[in-house]
């Protein structure tokens, strides 16, 4: 088994007295995809925070590259691709505008082809010269996408990916993730249930009370899904 | 540098798009300036100590402002969050926010000038020339101060109100230096008159340059 990308150990983080995660060990190599499930509050987008660098754990370690997530260099950010609730998009700019700039912001070597290049991917090439304020939330999530893996990171962190987008939309990011796995990245994905990509294996885990249950085969988890979402829980 | 380059060209890109806040800064500096000259009695219009005075209120109501948007833009959509992800290094960001916030000082300042020579009955003349550097340093100090505090207030709420009240106090030293120094330089001192003055605001200028560059990445994050 390869080195892991993502390495957790005991990974603890309160806010004030609510313990939202506890003893959270997880291990993920490069060309590895996982997704986190669990219910609302549950702790999900916590870890990605925590494992992006944004949120420092309360107790535990996290591990990004071998390096601590309180305090990652540069050289290992660059590595990092980040897709969350919010876009971290400037919506007075048009959608090309948003791509060079984070393709200048990662040092890319010709940020307009860069942009331009994802646009096609992501099905965006024609309203490429609108600004992101006039964009559906679907078509602003498939941005987001865009704008996440522009660089081709080593790790993926993705709260959520599918929402709001549509059944061709959906496709187009599964795609993205089918191909950033394809590459050698290691993805980590966050979801109620747990969405088919097709011709990828993903390990899956539930987090239920601040601890992340082992791998479990995804029919067993969509199918409790599927019964918490009956029963209302 | 293209961290640099790419942050201050996207901010000049959305300032020439909505033009909000160069537009709000010059808006500001007319009102207090206008204000001023009616509060005071016409005999003390031609006084360079009130014009300068007037000029210095109207730079810190506006440099307040612009600072304030200059990290405005950052908090839509969590695209500060997207900043502090990427490889840019905060320091970077600083230096970027910082000399667009001058840029939209400088703005003001130069239709703030203009309206302070109409007002009060000044004569366009080497005077004004002489007022540029002393402006230029207060602008520098102001923008730096202001950006630092407004990476802290801005992660407040009622931020904006809690600006003035932590920049003002702090800004006196300069402020009372260059109120000084632009009022011996609208009299047609020389430069050199006013030594102590451009000293204390260079000072001003390094050290808060300088506390800017290394505490940002400990001040600028999530909400």
């Amino acid at each position: 088994m390869s080195a892991p990308v993502v390495e957790t150990h005991s990974l603890a983080k309160t806010y004030g007295l609510a313990l939202v995660l506890r003893d959270l060990d997880l291990r993920l190599p490069s060309g590895a995809g996982a997704f986190v499930t669990g219910g609302n509050g549950a702790g999900k987008s916590t870890l990605l925070r925590i494992l992006a660098g944004l949120e420092a754990p309360s107790g535990g370690r996290a591990l990004v590259f071998g390096q601590d997530t309180r305090k990652l260099a540069a050289r290992y950010r660059r590595r990092i691709g980040v897709m969350a609730h919010q876009s971290f998009l400037y919506p007075n700019l048009t959608a090309r505008e948003n791509l060079e700039f984070f393709a200048e912001l990662y040092s890319l070597a010709e940020p307009r082809a860069s942009a331009d290049r994802w646009l096609s991917r992501i099905g965006l090439a024609e309203v490429a010269d609108s600004r992101v304020r006039t964009f559906s939330r679907g078509m602003e999530q498939r941005l987001s996408a865009a704008r996440a893996m522009i660089a081709e990171p080593a790790l993926l962190l993705l709260d959520e990916p599918f929402a709001s987008l549509d059944h061709d939309g959906a496709e187009i990011v599964a795609a993205l993730i089918r191909g950033a796995i394809e590459r050698g990245a290691a993805v980590i994905a966050t979801a109620h249930g747990v969405p088919e990509i097709e011709g990828v294996e993903f390990a899956v885990y539930e987090i239920s009370r601040g601890r992340l249950a082992e791998p479990a085969p995804k029919e067993e988890v969509r199918r409790g899904s599927r019964i918490r979402s009956l029963l209302g829980r | 540098m293209s961290g640099f380059a790419a942050v201050l060209r996207k901010d000049l890109r959305l300032e020439r798009r909505s033009g909000e806040s160069t537009l709000a800064l010059l808006a500001l500096s007319m009102l207090v300036l206008v204000v001023l000259v009616f509060a005071l009695d016409s005999a003390r219009l031609r006084s360079v100590d009130v014009a300068a005075g007037a000029l210095w209120v109207a730079m810190v109501f506006a440099g307040m402002l612009g600072a304030n948007r200059a990290l405005l833009a950052e908090r839509d959509n969590g695209a500060i969050r997207g900043l502090l992800l990427s490889p840019l290094d905060p320091g970077t960001l600083f230096a970027a926010k910082l000399v667009a916030a001058l840029i939209f000082m400088a703005v003001a300042e130069v239709g703030a000038v203009i309206l302070m020579v109409l007002f009060f009955n000044l004569e366009f003349d080497q005077s004004i020339a002489r007022l540029a550097p002393v402006l230029a340093l207060g602008a520098i100090g102001f923008s730096a101060l202001a950006t630092l505090l407004s990476a802290i207030t801005g992660r407040t709420r009622g931020g904006d109100m809690l600006l003035p009240i932590l920049a003002v106090p702090i800004f006196v030293p300069a402020l009372i230096a260059g109120v000084k120094a632009s009022a011996a330089a609208l009299a047609g001192a020389p430069l050199s008159s006013m030594g102590d003055w451009l000293r204390i605001m260079i000072a001003f200028d390094v050290l808060f340059v300088t506390a800017g560059y290394l505490l940002f990445e400990h001040v600028v994050g999530e909400d």
